[in-house]
């Protein structure tokens, strides 16, 4: 089935089963910044942002992105360059297999309105990591909220 | 062997979904948090899969003084978001809120939620507390259904394989305050222990109360419906001694199982503690 | 040093390669039928089926496996790459698909029809230890690399001792007070995000090539030579980042099957485990029941304690590395006190569980809990208090440790008294009751990892750092650039730093027991010294380090934390944990910091929610959804105080801190519990609803 929507800014047409999972197809395209982690939508390792709100890719059928706005970690790097350097600068990140994840929700942060701390925190409870014990994941979060 | 010629449709009218369901083996897909996980485990091998995101008449929602309708493509994140769903119905907004995490939030549906019927979702006791009901279609006749009278089992509704729910009313009842809290002793965005919906509908006075509505997820195969709160409470003025009284009464009427979130003994006392704060949250809303 | 970490721009933008995101031309991949029975024999396999699916390039089973011996292990060899006759777990691996997708594999390999007849199945650590159990091994000590003989008992992987029970007895028999309870922890795994993965690429050659989720590539190219014959030279592991490890990756995994399968069918055969055979199907924490005794004079001083723990090793041996196959963390438990008669003894069992390895600070946080909540126990049941206890008992300087050793410096007591100093600025809930508890633990550092490193002249004056193992997150390639940096007056963009192949260098020990700083630091700054020394017409030096030693130097971490619960629920909040950290110098402050963070977000995880649910002979938490995880608001205040001036080891005088707050976290938690509420929690993880029982029952702290 021909599948169209926009990835990272560009038109796309794809010819591919419309069950396949999202992370699969985008993975396939040699994006592979979305990671697989639990694959049941509980990490957060491959959040996508569809439609200005963070996706489960592990769990997202894709052919349900028809006509969506699709980004993945490797467009919102280049789209949003100062989130990414909050994350570099607070070292938002040890083993870095969760960090594409975090960075994603954390430019789909609008979709929520989230602003204060305790907002921020119930709304990345949803991307898990093991290193760093999210200090200073939360700096650089907050730090983007703050600009925006 | 899953095959990769399940047939993918993608409606724009709820007649022509139900025109696509009609066929062996075929489904709805709503926000597909739940239906992706069983296909791609080889729990469900789908012929065909109507999607119901295209379909612009399942996604309104709106509140007048006298009901609140949302419809059944209204993702959670959206009902959490809104803010005379937060003022009118409080419990339903917080429920709305609270659910897994904010991608399923941003994905799962009404409608999908409540089709599901996984007894430890936190929707249907807060709904049930403000007289939800839900409006289905089939192809040739539509009904509407008290939440309340929806669930049949675990994951089973009366919900035929051909019908689709369209969407939720909840009918606005001047004096009625109403709440929704959830348990969740090991981890934010685990499924709860227990869930308790209250609401309490005061008279002109506004003090006795007319009438008490109590539901709790979590603790039985469905949602459990307390009607027993009601012939407690209803008249009374909600003193700590009756709300306790009245809470008490779910130890009864829940049927909770042994499981990592706690005992069934553990569950049934934890039952009559979250009603009862349930309850209590009604009176100072 | 402030520079930003060597891997964060790729990391952050998604660039950094991981294993899964390998691709070779013509990879195949493998899914793996695993055992639904704890203990059965293997009947028949039919694979006709699975055989006949489109894009299915083979079915194999462990009568085509092209090795002598189908074993493999990290020191004992008792794992088979595919189960032959018996399957000893829920999980064991009886036959591999190898397909054009992994999609296809994985359906195929359901279609496999395996017929078993049941064995009886041992679940837990008692059971085996009786005395008409069932062998889960009929001859254990005949396995290469086996610690026991026929008369070390039935069942047993590891027996390890310490001291004289006798003398130990005999103290806590002249003791004023005494302790004598039993402290139980689950089988926990390391929630690595990254799930274990690998390829493997073997060529008609005799070489071979590999990809994988493995933090020692030096030990992982020996153990493939052995079993599959192969000359070492030509056994080459790639460079990698891995995704998390915490002592999850340091077992061969799925590299044999995937070699013996890149064997059989001539092509690249990589594999990624679904999370939840990663959580069914590697080697986590063991699951440990652990007794302690001790005894008091009329002083408060300890007179003489006992700890016996029996650990759950599971099916297999082969996933514990150490010479002992044992976990040093067990046999160290009172390793910051002063104890005239200590015995120990630490005992794993086989069961037909999931086997179990090492997860950071092996069998650390589960003695740390026993003794640090028994110790606790002492404090308050005999009036001189849980803090004060600790105070008359902890060593000082001029002491030698129950173990014969002699540490630069013994800081236990500084840690706990700024642990126990610091200000209290929480909101307790209404109505909620409150306590504090207070933990300690404390590890030594000493020999030089074996490891070694290459510096060469790069384009432009640029200097590029070869290093043998891969980042696990932790920074050591940072600290490396750091050093190279300071020590020859470069700027960052100057030094490249990368891991290379198993080819390219001589040696490494893998990452691990809190000692890569120690070792890179030592290498670095030999390299430094010789690259100095350089004339110019050569382009490189190699160094390897000497297995020396320096000190031993102790570092300790002590845990105030700070909880409320609620009295109607017995619902638990940790309001906060201080962690007070014995330090000498830092190489980077930032990394230092979030290894205390981490480790101390890990300990609560153990305290408070992680657990398997191993029950009858199976893990039942098979995702993340029912194996928790702390997130970032489960998580309480994380409060460090540094103890700074501490002497450490090597060029740089730092100390281990990797393994550190990780371990008192539990035994901080419970003991905070029982100040609150007056009831003690001995089992982990400390559940809302052990509290409410017991506080039902009533209790004594």
């Amino acid at each position: 089935m021909n599948i169209n929507f926009t990835l990272n800014g560009k038109g796309m047409e794809l010819d591919v089963d419309p069950m396949a999972l999202a992370l699969d197809v985008i993975r396939g395209l040699s994006l592979t910044g979305t990671k697989e982690g639990c694959g049941v939508g509980v990490c957060g390792a491959c959040t996508i942002m569809v439609n200005g709100s963070p996706v489960s890719s592990c769990i997202c059928l894709v052919g349900t992105l028809v006509d969506k706005d699709v980004w993945t970690i490797e467009g919102l790097a280049e789209k949003m360059p100062e989130l990414i350097d909050s994350f570099v600068e607070h070292e938002g990140m040890q083993c870095g297999i969760c960090t594409p994840g975090q960075i994603v929700a954390a430019a789909s942060i609008d979709s929520v309105g989230a602003s204060s701390p305790e907002e921020v925190k119930k709304y990345m409870a949803g991307n898990l990591c093991r290193c760093t014990g999210y200090q200073t994941i939360l700096s650089a979060v907050e730090d983007h909220v703050a600009v925006n | 062997m899953q095959s990769t010629d399940t047939e993918f449709l993608i409606p724009t009218s709820v007649s022509e979904a139900l025109r696509n369901i009609a066929k062996e083996d075929a489904i709805f897909l709503g926000g597909g948090t739940s239906t992706a996980l069983l296909y791609k485990t080889r729990m469900i091998e789908p012929a065909r899969v109507v999607w119901l995101g295209n379909v612009g008449e399942l996604k309104g929602m709106f509140a007048s003084p006298t009901e609140v309708k949302i419809g059944s493509m209204v993702t959670m994140a959206e009902i959490a978001a809104d803010r005379e769903i937060a003022r009118l119905l409080p419990g339903v907004s917080s429920a709305a809120g609270v659910i897994g995490n904010a991608r399923v939030r941003a994905m799962a549906t009404l409608g999908g939620a409540l089709a599901h019927a996984d007894p430890r979702q936190d929707l249907p006791p807060a709904l049930i507390a403000v007289d939800a009901k839900v409006s289905v279609r089939g192809g040739s006749s539509s009904r509407e259904i008290n939440l309340s009278d929806f669930y049949e089992g675990f994951l089973e509704t009366v919900l035929a394989p051909d019908e689709l729910i369209t969407e939720v009313t909840i009918p606005i009842i001047p004096n009625r305050h109403s709440s929704y809290l959830r348990y969740t002793p090991t981890s934010e965005g685990d499924y709860p222990t227990v869930g308790a919906g209250a609401s309490l509908t005061f008279n002109g006075d506004g003090k006795s109360i007319s009438t008490a509505k109590l539901a709790l997820c979590g603790v039985g195969a469905v949602p459990i419906v307390s009607s027993e709160a009601n012939l407690v409470l209803a008249g009374t003025t909600g003193d700590d001694s009756v709300l306790r009284r009245a809470a008490d009464m779910v130890r009864e009427a829940v049927d909770p199982q042994d499981d990592e979130r706690g005992s069934a003994d553990y569950k049934r006392d934890m039952a009559v503690v979250f009603a009862y704060r349930a309850l209590k949250a009604c009176l100072v809303s | 040093m402030s520079e930003r970490r060597i891997d964060a721009v790729a990391k952050a933008t998604g660039a950094a390669k991981y294993t899964a995101d390998v691709v070779l031309d013509g990879m195949a991949h493998v899914a793996v039928n695993r055992s639904d029975f704890p203990s059965a024999l293997i009947v028949k396999i039919d694979t006709s089926v699975a055989e006949k699916v489109e894009g299915v390039l083979g079915v194999f089973t462990a009568k085509d496996l092209p090795v002598a011996v189908n074993l493999y292990g990290r020191r004992v060899f008792d794992v088979p790459i595919l189960v032959n006759e018996r399957v000893r777990r829920v999980g064991d691996p009886v036959a591999a698909v190898v397909a054009t997708t992994r999609e296809i594999a994985e359906a195929a390999a359901e279609l496999i029809e395996v017929t078993y007849k049941e064995m009886p199945a041992i679940t837990t650590a008692h059971e085996a230890l009786e005395s008409n159990a069932q062998l889960i091994h009929d001859r254990p000590w005949e396995y290469k690399g086996a610690v026991v003989t026929p008369e070390t008992g039935r069942n047993i992987q590891s027996l390890e001792t310490h001291g004289s029970r006798e003398a130990a007895e005999a103290a806590l028999r002249s003791a004023v007070h005494i302790i004598d309870e039993t402290y139980t922890t689950p089988g926990d795994h390391q929630g690595y995000i990254e799930p274990q993965a690998c390829i493997a690429d073997y060529s008609a050659d005799g070489s071979l090539r590999v990809w994988a989720t493995n933090k020692s590539p030096y030990r992982l190219r020996d153990v493939l030579s052995s079993v599959f014959g192969l000359d070492p030279k030509r056994v080459e592991v790639m460079p990698t980042i891995l995704g998390g490890d915490f002592g999850g990756k340091g077992a061969p995994g799925e590299v044999p099957l995937c070699t013996a399968l890149s064997i059989l069918t001539g092509r690249p055969i990589k594999m990624v485990l679904r999370y939840s055979e990663d959580l069914l199907s590697t080697d986590g924490r063991h699951a440990s029941e652990i007794r302690v005794r001790l005894g008091i004079d009329n002083e408060g001083k300890l007179v003489g304690g006992i700890a016996e723990a029996l650990l759950d090793g599971g099916a297999y041996a082969g996933f514990k590395p150490v010479n002992t196959v044992n976990l040093h963390g067990i046999v160290d438990a009172a390793i910051a006190y002063r104890i005239p008669e200590f015995f120990v003894e630490s005992k794993i069992v086989y069961t037909n569980n999931q086997p179990k390895g090492h997860m950071r600070a092996p069998g650390s946080p589960q003695a740390a809990f026993a003794f640090e909540s028994a110790i606790d126990e002492l404090g308050r049941r005999s009036g001189i208090g849980p803090i004060k206890i600790r105070e008359i008992n902890l060593l000082s300087e001029g002491d030698v440790n129950p173990y014969g050793d002699t540490w630069l410096e013994y800081r236990g007591k500084e840690v706990l008294s700024l642990a126990t100093s610091q200000p209290n600025i929480l909101d307790i809930p209404k109505g909620w009751l409150y306590g504090e508890g207070v933990a300690l633990y404390a590890r030594s550092m000493a020999a030089v990892p074996k490891t070694s490193l290459r510096l060469l002249r790069g384009q432009g004056g640029k200097v590029i750092a070869e290093v043998p193992i891969p980042e696990n997150g932790a920074g050591g390639q940072t600290v490396v650039r750091e050093m190279i940096r300071s020590g020859l007056g470069l700027n960052s963009d100057q030094i490249e730093v990368k891991q290379v192949s198993t080819s390219l260098l001589p040696t490494d020990a893998g990452v691990g027991g809190s000692r890569v700083s120690l070792g890179v630091t030592v290498a670095v700054a030999d390299a430094i010294k010789l690259w100095k020394e350089m004339p110019p017409d050569q382009d490189a030096v190699e160094v390897t380090t000497n297995e020396g030693s320096d000190g031993p130097s102790g570092a300790y971490s002590a845990q105030l934390a700070r909880v409320a619960v609620d009295p109607a629920t017995g619902q638990l909040k940790v309001l906060e944990i201080i962690s007070a950290v014995d330090v000498a110098e830092i190489v980077n402050s930032k990394a230092h910091q979030m290894q205390i963070d981490g480790g101390t977000v890990m300990g609560f995880g153990f305290g408070v929610m992680e657990d398997l649910l191993e029950d009858a002979g199976q893990p039942w938490a098979l995702s993340m959804g029912e194996f928790k995880l702390p997130n970032v608001a489960d998580i309480p205040k994380l409060s460090t105080v540094l103890l700074h001036g501490g002497k450490g080891v090597g060029p740089n005088n730092i100390k281990a801190v990797g393994e550190l707050t990780n371990c008192p976290t539990g035994a901080a938690i419970a003991n905070a519990v029982a100040d609150a509420t007056g009831v003690r929690i001995r089992q982990l993880p400390v559940k809302a609803e052990a509290i409410y029982w017991a506080m039902k029952e009533g209790g004594t702290k």
